[in-house]
This record gives C-alpha cells, structure tokens and sequence, in this order.
C-alpha cells in the first residue's frame, strides 16, 4: 500500500469502519493506562538519555541523519516510515535539511545508532513579550533578544488562558508575555509560529 | 491549586511547558547551563520557582496563591503526564518557569485537573511523557 | 543661548535623578527591584539592597542640590561624574548580567539596552554642559521663558522616549493603537487548529489507554466529513503498528480508536 491516499482510505475505513472490516485491528480504548505502560529508559550518571538526541543535522545520507550535538558528540538517527517528524507542523522526512535542528526520541541500537520513533525539526519553545506587530507578523522580545515571529496563515493557532485553540490570532497584544511554539529558521532570528500562548485581551 | 497551600512533598498537581538549556541550536544557542550550571537539554532535568529568593522574585509563584518550598540544585522530583502512564524522574537544574505571567492556567485530564506553572522540563524529560510540539501539559508531581 | 542651555542644565539632570531615587528610596518592592539589578552581580546577594538604597540616597542628595539654589560647579562636577559613573555601571550591565534589570528609574523590568546607554549619555552631556552655568536656572527661565521651557519639554520628551521604563505609558498604547486601526493579523482563516484536536485527543481516555504503546508524535492526520483522523506509530514488544484515531470536528462525542498492525516491515 505504497500510495498514501490509499493509506489513508485503509486508515479511515479501519477506525470508522465496523469492527472487523479491517483483519488484525483492534479497538483501543478497553486498557487501563497502567496496563501498557512504555518501558523506562536507562539513564546514565548523568541523567542523560540515550534513547534521545539534540543537535544540527550536518549530512543526511538516505534515511540516515547525522547529527553533530551541541557539545560536539555525533549522532546517526535512522528515519523509518514509522518515525513522526515535526517542521512546524506533522510533516514527513524528505522536510528534514542539512543545517535544522532537531530534538529526536527513539531506540538506541547496538551499533549506536538512534532509530527514531519521533523527530521534532527546528522547533522552539519560546516565553517572550509582544513588542509590536506588522503584517502575519509577531515582533518578539525573547531574553533581551529581539526575534520576528511570522503568522503562517492556515497554521498557526493560538490558545488564550488555556481554552482549546483556535486561529483567531486577533486577542494578542502588544506589551503582553506570550509561549511560542514553532519552527526556526535556521541562522536567523526568525520562527514560524506553530502555537502562541497568551493571556486573552 | 488556587489558594491552597501547596509544597509539593505529596503528590500534587501543575501544568508544565519545556525549555532548552546547555547551549544548542537557534535561539537557545544563548542558553546556558541555567541556575545551577549543568542544565542540560538531553538530560531528564526541571527548573523549580524557587530555588532562591533571587528565582523567587522573577518567578512569584505566590501571586498565583502558590505557596512552594524551597528545594535547590540537584533536588529530585518524579513527574507524571495526568494524561500518560509513565513517572519519571528530574533534576532541578534552572530556576523557573514564570509562574506568574499565567496564574490560573488550568488544563485536566479524566477528571484530574492542573492548575499553574509549577515546573518546566528539559526537552529529553518532557519528550519522554508527552510530545514537544504541545507546549503545555498537565502533570502530576512529587518529591 | 549657550549660556541659557548651560543655566538650564542642572534642572532636567536633577529632576531625573530625584525621580530614580524615589524608586530606590519609596518604592513598594525595593528589595525585589534591587535584586534583579545588575548591582546583585557587582555587591552580591546581601548587600544589593543597601547599595541599591544608598544610591536612590546619593540620588536624592545630588538631585535636590542641582535642582535647588545655588547654583555651583562643583554639583555640577559631581554630577557629570556620577553620569560617567552610570555610564560605566551600564556596562558591566550589559557584559556580565545581560538578563537583569536596569533597575534605574522605575520599579518595571527594563534590561539594559541601547536606549539605557543613551540616555546616560544625554545627562552626562548635559551635566558637562552645566559646568558652564553662570547662575541658578530660575533666572534663566524669567529671562526667556518661551525658549526655556520648550527646550526642557523637548529634552524630557527625549529622556522618555530613550527610558524602556516608560514604554508602558506611550510607546505600547501607541503600538496598541496602529494595532486596532491596521489589524494586521486580521486575515482570519477559518477551520479547526490540529493543536484543537490533539487537546481533546490527549484527555481522552482513548488515547490515554493507548498512551503506553504510542511511540510517536503525530504521523499523519486528515479530515474526512465530519472526522479528524490522527495517527501515531504503535509497537507492543516486537509487534509494530499504527493507532489511529477519529476525534469529532465538532469537538464533542464519541472518539473512535483502533490499533491496526502494520502490513510490512517498518522500513524507510
């Protein structure tokens, strides 16, 4: 089932589908949590876990990132169909480029390798104040340091006190504190907002 | 948690966001090792509110009604998602997060409810009970 | 004219310098507002508060002599050296403790930037300029009134706008304002935010009993009628697989879940 249109309608029709259209799925929802807990990673003295990385992609070789960590340790991370990857939104692995950043979780496997169960490309989680704003754009003081947050119509969300989010961005003010979720553009000042945070007006 | 008194030894309720520490990529390139020096955002790691008077009085939890102890560098709380299985364990390593820049924030699940920022986590403790591109989740917390 | 400017001069400096010291001396949260000083790194944690209010003292002293008669050049000395002072002061600010607050003419958090070092400098000039002062600043205004007091307007609205503290008052209403009149985030997009769904998917007991086997974050999601369908990649022990899930639209009512085993290896 290589075309993911095709995909899509087996997916569909699986989870709307009366039980048993699909051979070999089961309904979800009958567990207690406590029942399917993942197993825990191993952490070393340091409380690091190997089971996850952070760094920049310096190559991509296929499926294969390498990855260089901000204390200089090198990292290969495996990307299979069944890996998430984030870049501003759920997106696939051909969006991954020499130069993101990335955070990813996954297996470390014996030869070092990190085969990746989730990758999140360049995403920030920024608390910043709204300096001002121009056109899709948020101007962003964040630390001291001035970032620009540009508004992706169609993407970005906003969720006040909490509330479910919606794309009404028209309660945000300037002068008031606001958490950023998004994309950065790589060697910039510059995030695509996935998701502001903020107190409504 | 309103106006109770809350010093999280028993098991307790906040919501949590992440932060990156220790240098890295983008804008958190300017991000050091934190408040106690060894953050670091491949290690299960948190910041606490008030882990001195000079982090108290950026983060005030107080004036969300939040009356927190003081723990320091290196303290060890177990940190649950409200809406996961998995408990883990954190290191104070920073000091934050602003806890009163969303006093009264609140999110639930089944019936458990968070209320306020208490703890933020490093991006490999807070990718290992929840997913990073949720920026908020609601946990529950002990030492 | 240079010898009005030069009269003038003490006012502005003083008034500025009483004002900074009423923060230090009167304010409601003095030990807190000292404390995120970048003095906190130049005397340490116990004595940041007395410097702090030792200065707002030395404020108020300088800036009561500057502002009432007589005028003399050595206030006039000793303010230019307190300004050289603050110079100085801004920074080692803004090389050792980039993050902490001015803490210089209001109880609000204002960073040292370039607008702090600006404005130093213009009462520094200033002060320089008032070592030149042939009398008391009074006789200045009576002889052209006019001219003197649009210079100082003209030079308090320039210590404003260099002031981040003061933003509050003008330049955020200003920026409010062009805000409510260009609504410049206005083109509004209609449809559910995925962020919507995830929140409604991740309290849901569903997803909750599925929490232990789900490895990913989202795969893939899509609308389908009424339907979000979300998926997330599964593995139970060696058993791979993909969740999907069905979260109603509208936000409310039955979510639907099921675990469907993957139908080839999980490859690249």
């Amino acid at each position: 089932m290589n075309n993911p249109l095709d995909r899509r309608r087996f997916l569909t029709s699986a989870v709307l589908g009366s039980a048993g259209v699909v051979a070999g799925a089961t309904a979800l929802g009958s567990l207690a949590p406590e029942a399917v807990a993942a197993p825990m990673p191993k952490l070393d003295k340091n409380g690091i876990d190997p089971n996850f990385a952070e760094g920049r992609i310096t190559a991509i070789n296929g499926s294969m990132l390498m990855v260089t960590a901000s204390d200089r340790s090198f990292h290969r991370i495996q990307l299979t169909k069944a890996t998430s990857v984030w870049k501003l939104r759920p997106t696939t692995m051909d969006q991954a480029k020499v130069g993101d950043g990335l955070y990813a979780r996954g297996v470390r496997m014996p030869d070092g390798v990190l085969a990746a169960d989730a990758l999140w490309l360049n995403i920030v989680n920024l608390e910043a104040h709204i300096v001002s704003m121009g056109t899709n754009v948020l101007h962003l003081d964040h630390n001291g340091n001035r970032l620009v947050g540009h508004v992706v119509p169609g993407t970005t969300a906003a969720v006040y006190n909490g509330t479910p989010a919606v794309r009404d961005l028209s309660m945000l003010q300037v002068g008031k504190h606001a958490q950023v979720i998004g994309a950065w553009r790589p060697d910039t000042n510059e995030v695509d907002i996935a998701t502001v945070y903020a107190a409504a007006a | 948690m309103g106006n109770e008194t809350n010093s999280v030894q028993s098991a307790t309720t906040a919501e949590t966001s992440w932060f990156c520490c220790g240098g890295g990529w983008g804008p958190c390139g300017s991000a050091g090792g934190g408040a106690c020096g060894n953050c670091q955002s491949g290690s299960y790691m948190c910041a606490w509110p008030n882990t001195s008077d000079a982090c108290f009085n950026i983060t005030r939890p107080d004036q969300c009604g939040d009356n927190l102890l003081r723990w320091g560098c290196g303290h060890t709380f177990y940190v649950r998602n409200l809406c996961g299985a998995n408990e883990i364990a954190v290191r104070i390593a920073d000091c934050g997060p602003h806890t009163n820049y969303w006093c009264g924030e609140r999110s639930c699940c089944s019936g458990n409810c968070a209320t306020d920022r208490l703890l933020d986590l490093t991006p490999a403790a807070y990718s290992a009970i929840g997913n990073l591109s949720s920026g908020i989740m609601p946990i529950s917390v002990h030492s | 004219m240079l010898q009005t400017l030069a009269a003038l001069a003490p006012l502005p400096v003083g008034v500025l310098l009483l004002l900074a010291s009423r923060v230090k001396l009167l304010g409601k949260n003095t030990p807190e507002v000292a404390r995120r000083s970048a003095l906190r790194k130049l005397v340490g944690d116990e004595r940041v508060v007395g410097a702090y209010r030792a200065v707002g003292a030395g404020e108020l002293v300088l800036g009561a002599l500057l502002v009432l008669p007589p005028s003399s050049v050595v206030e006039a000395a000793v303010a230019t050296a307190a300004c050289a002072g603050l110079l100085g002061y801004l920074g080692y600010a803004r090389l050792k403790a980039p993050d902490s607050s001015c803490g210089c003419l209001s109880e609000k958090v204002a960073p040292v930037r370039w607008r702090s070092f600006a404005r130093a400098a213009l009462m520094l000039v200033t002060a320089a300029v008032a070592l030149g002062a042939p009398g008391y600043w009074l006789g200045a205004i009576a002889d052209r009134p006019l001219a003197t007091v649009g210079l100082l307007a003209g030079w308090f609205a320039l210590a404003s706008a260099l002031s981040a503290e003061l933003d509050g008052y003008w330049l955020v209403p200003l920026r409010r304002l062009r805000v409510r009149l260009s609504h410049p985030l206005g083109k509004f997009v209609p449809g559910i935010p995925l962020e919507s769904t995830m929140d409604i998917l991740y309290r849901s007991a569903e997803y909750r009993s599925a929490v232990g086997l789900i490895r990913s974050d989202v795969l893939e999601w899509w609308d389908e009628g009424t339907w979000r369908i979300v998926t997330f990649a599964a593995r139970n022990g060696d058993e791979h697989g993909t969740a999907v899930f069905a979260v109603p639209l509208a936000g409310d009512g039955e979510i639907k879940a099921v675990l469907v085993p993957a139908d080839e290896p999980v490859a690249a």
